[in-house]
């Protein structure tokens, strides 16, 4: 005993494992547990359920195929003749997801605080959430139509939609990824006797700052296609002139338009992987 | 004793010599102190001076579970105490005790010269930034450079706006003298995460040297190191105890490091102080009460 230097273990008070669960381990042929028994029906027939409910149809998708194909074959050759309209409209899209991302991520990250459990109080904490869970069970268009009918037409309109969108989408992940900081750092900053802000900007942010940088670009992705879609209530970008394409059956447009989204945001998805795998 | 602690000057570096103004004032007490317990003080010149740390009847209870019951405890300047038990025995709870970490349930707790069981708005802080604090796993931040994670050490105090390129150039320059001290100068500005354990926790000790603390805790700060890291690491921190003058307290549950790198030890078990005396009067023997309570426990069982 003498020069033991391994823990103390209670011999006295630890279990023995049960004889039944022992075979049970030991054998390679395993019974199913009760639970997987009873919950794998379930799980089929709420798949069942769901598929009904949603009217999902598997003969009615071969019939339409032919009429997707025929739809298809519309958009092609694409009409590259107002490629100036478009990349000017790409741009405006592109500076609204900026100014969008950037003031979303600000405004994100202050609520985030209130909304991290280990940093603030319950008093703060719980309506911090209910805000952020009513923010977002509301649809971006409806801020959008809300925004445009406050400061009318245009991208501004856009942008603050963008914005308070973000706070329950973004503001939410950015209160987890700060949970979930390793407690040490934190424990050190106070054990120095750091005010709350110098705990959190040297003891969380710091860890979470990979974490908040890349859900920060995935919000910037997600803003430049969101862009295009809140277009359709006028509030900028590209998304009124794709919706007037559609509208006047101008497919040769529409799909240039698209296929200059579709290089936009692989050429953002690509930029954003590159930082990415710089940060972590 | 409390009130002499209190006398103590507050400022830092007169703490270390206090004894030739204040020996008319402390002698009587001193003297008896020591003959009640001779045990407790390594060396003459450290029983002339007076405790940075006084604990008495220290009680510290979570809920319905006492943690600690009756725990006597004095820091001297300059000296390396051990504290022993096994796990649970509450070493980490006397630690956390000293710094306002833990619910102090009856007893009195003096820490350089601030009464923990009555601490004014805002004295917390100072306290804590007045002890400097090592850890089992370190507690880095990983990301930011040694150099940054030094400077935190001076954290408290530091203006309003100080963002991590805001610490003045006093402060760096003292943060690279730390660093040069515990060796780890050539790494100042490599990311934290990039060193070994030992090295992080010689960058943990700088980090604990830059509060220019009056004592130092340091919760089981080579658990999770190999045997011979554990050695060094633990002779830093008792050569700074004795150049600096800085009470150490550093809790253990390895003996022979214990007996090898401490000038006194103190053994916990079931929150109760077991063992106290100069480690140069102990033995693997002596303090085998600590852990072997075990075989008993099983006897009774059987």
């Amino acid at each position: 005993m003498t020069t033991t230097t391994e823990p103390r273990t209670d011999r006295s008070t630890r279990p023995g494992l049960d004889v039944a669960e022992r075979a049970r381990l030991e054998s390679a042929f395993r019974v199913p547990r009760t639970r997987f028994l009873i919950g794998l029906p379930i799980a089929v027939l709420l798949l069942i359920w769901s598929f009904n409910g949603a009217q999902f149809n598997f003969v009615k998708l071969g019939e339409g195929a032919i009429n997707m194909g025929e739809f298809l074959s519309r958009l092609f050759p694409p009409d590259f003749s107002k490629i100036g309209t478009i990349l000017a409209l790409l741009l405006e899209t592109f500076q609204m997801a900026v100014v969008g991302t950037v003031l979303g991520a600000v405004l994100s990250l202050i609520v985030a605080f209130g909304a991290t459990s280990t940093l603030a109080p319950k008093w703060l904490y719980y309506p911090t959430r209910w805000v952020m869970n009513i923010i977002r069970s509301v649809p971006d268009l409806v801020f959008a139509l809300m925004f445009v009918s406050a400061v009318g037409l245009g991208p501004f309109a856009g942008i603050l939609a963008m914005t308070l969108g973000s706070i329950g989408s973004i503001g939410k992940i950015f209160a987890e990824a700060m949970e979930q900081v390793d407690r040490g750092p934190v424990v050190a900053m106070e054990a120095v006797g750091a005010s709350k802000r110098q705990v959190i900007q040297y003891g969380v942010l710091p860890q979470a700052a990979p974490l908040l940088t890349s859900y920060t670009l995935l919000l910037f992705e997600g803003n430049v296609r969101g862009a295009t879609i809140l277009g359709l209530v006028g509030a900028g970008g590209i998304g009124l002139e794709l919706t007037t394409a559609m509208r006047m059956y101008d497919y040769g447009h529409l799909s240039a338009i698209i296929i200059c989204i579709i290089v936009l945001v692989t050429a953002i998805d690509q930029g954003s992987a590159l930082i990415r795998r710089r940060i972590t | 004793m409390t009130s002499v602690a209190a006398e103590r000057p507050s400022s830092r570096r007169s703490a270390l010599r206090p004894a030739a103004g204040k020996a008319s004032a402390a002698t009587p007490s001193v003297a008896e102190r020591v003959q009640r317990d001779e045990g407790r003080t390594p060396t003459a010149e450290v029983r002339q001076a007076l405790p940075l740390v006084t604990v008495r009847g220290l009680q510290v209870a979570y809920g319905e579970t006492t943690v600690l019951d009756g725990v006597d405890l004095d820091l001297f300047p300059g000296e390396m105490v051990a504290l022993l038990g096994a796990s649970g025995s509450g070493k980490s709870t006397l630690m956390r005790s000293l710094t306002g970490f833990a619910p102090i349930a009856a007893g009195s707790v003096r820490v350089a010269g601030h009464d923990v069981t009555n601490l004014v708005r805002g004295e917390l802080r100072t306290l804590r930034s007045e002890v400097g604090q090592v850890f089992q796993q370190f507690n880095l931040i990983p990301r930011l450079s040694v150099m940054t994670n030094v400077l935190t050490g001076a954290l408290h105090g530091a203006g309003p706006i100080n963002l991590a390129g805001g610490f003045s150039s006093a402060h760096r320059r003292r943060a690279l003298e730390l660093l040069d001290r515990v060796g780890i100068a050539h790494k100042a500005s490599a990311p934290a995460r990039s060193l070994s354990g030992g090295q992080q926790q010689r960058v943990a000790i700088a980090r604990a040297l830059m509060q220019q603390p009056k004592v130092i805790l340091a919760d089981e700060p080579v658990a999770s190191l190999d045997p011979k890291l554990a050695g060094s690491v633990l002779e830093l921190l008792r050569e700074i105890a004795t150049q600096d003058g800085i009470p150490v307290l550093v809790s253990l549950h390895v003996l022979p490091l214990a007996l090898a790198h401490s000038d006194r030890i103190v053994g916990l078990r079931h929150g109760e102080m077991l063992v106290s005396g100069m480690t140069s009067r102990l033995d693997a023997a002596a303090l085998s009460p600590l852990y072997n309570d075990e075989e008993q426990d099983d006897d009774d069982d059987h």
